[in-house]
């Protein structure tokens, strides 16, 4: 009986996944950097984030969880998480849902590096705000690698530590994403 | 006479606040070039198995989030899986049924050890959780663990 449910649910995932074609990850890594010229410290990765890409409908997506954040000093890590800042213990995980705008322009099937523009929700601090980004994709045989570098307005997402108006933490740290779909 | 008591009331002064600065400085130096302990050295809160963390956290995630969140666990498991990620790798061990998985990132100076392990592996764990959520990508729920190495 077990076996049989298996079965049926091997049957219907693969059925699932031919009529998505939607590929995922979950060591796909977020890099953050809010480094400024008075502090080298604010710097973390992320190497255990879920993301997907749906080659057919252009799809895209990630989801990451806040204290996934690695930074190398336990101070700066425990200031990322607390509530001045990411408030993660309130707001554990950040994501994004968006679409691949110029999905012709990308040939899934044929090997090659693609530029793509995304547009999509980005949710974190409790706050949902649309972001617009160039990324760059490189088809080679059935393997995906995407990457996207962006910014964010802390303010915009009600991020406002003193830190930061001291100018030892960024007003807009760069993000960048990087994700390996095989 | 009064002026060199005074003096020597200032020197005294100006060797306290020397040392007050000095040791503050000290202090927030060290502060700031602190690393993280070798999770290897580090006594696990909890010790547990891959199958009973994940049913924890699927029954309820914010209880559990209140329990694990920043805790040193051991986790014992099969390895499901192995996953690159940029120059480290990642260990997974994951619930069939449900998709649920709990993975694992390496500390720095382990990253080594964790690429020696195979799919199908039975293997014990230590590393700082960081929790878990439901995945809508994945429709499943996913744990996470950070500076971590292989005890066993």
């Amino acid at each position: 009986m077990k076996k049989t449910l298996i079965l049926f649910a091997m049957v219907g995932l693969t059925n699932f996944a031919i009529a998505q074609k939607k590929r995922t990850t979950t060591s796909a890594i977020i890099n953050f950097d809010a480094t400024t010229s008075l502090d080298k410290l604010p710097k973390a990765d992320n190497k255990t984030v879920v993301a997907s890409i749906d080659t057919k409908t252009g799809n895209v997506a990630f989801e990451s969880i806040i204290k996934s954040f690695t930074f190398a000093n336990p101070k700066m890590q425990e200031h990322f998480n607390g509530d001045k800042w990411m408030d993660s213990d309130k707001y554990p995980t950040a994501t994004f849902t968006g679409k691949i705008t110029n999905l012709a322009a990308v040939n899934f099937k044929k090997n090659g590096t693609y530029g793509a523009n995304v547009t999509g929700d980005l949710s974190m601090h409790g706050v949902t705000k649309q972001v617009t980004t160039t990324a760059t994709i490189i088809v080679a045989g059935k393997k995906i690698n995407t990457k996207t570098d962006f910014s964010v307005k802390l303010e915009d997402y009600g991020v406002n530590g003193g830190a930061i108006a001291a100018g030892k933490v960024s007003k807009d740290p760069k993000i960048s994403v990087v994700a390996d779909f095989k | 006479m009064q002026s060199t008591k005074s003096k020597s009331w200032l020197k005294k002064i100006a060797v306290i606040i020397l040392i007050f600065v000095v040791a503050g400085g000290l202090g927030i130096y060290l502060i700031f070039t602190e690393k993280f302990e070798d999770t290897g050295q580090q006594k696990a809160a909890f010790t547990t198995n891959a199958d009973a963390l994940i049913r924890e956290f699927q029954r309820n995630d914010s209880a559990a989030n209140k329990k694990y969140a920043e805790k040193i666990i051991t986790v014992t498991g099969q390895i499901a899986e192995t996953e690159i990620a940029d120059t480290t790798i990642n260990i997974k061990m994951t619930d069939t049924l449900t998709g649920s998985y709990i993975i694992f990132a390496f500390q720095e100076q382990h990253i080594k050890e964790a690429k020696q392990l195979k799919e199908g592996n039975v293997v014990s764990i230590k590393g700082s959780c960081s929790g878990g959520s439901y995945s809508k990508i994945l429709e499943s729920e996913f744990i996470t663990f950070k500076r971590c190495v292989i005890t066993k």
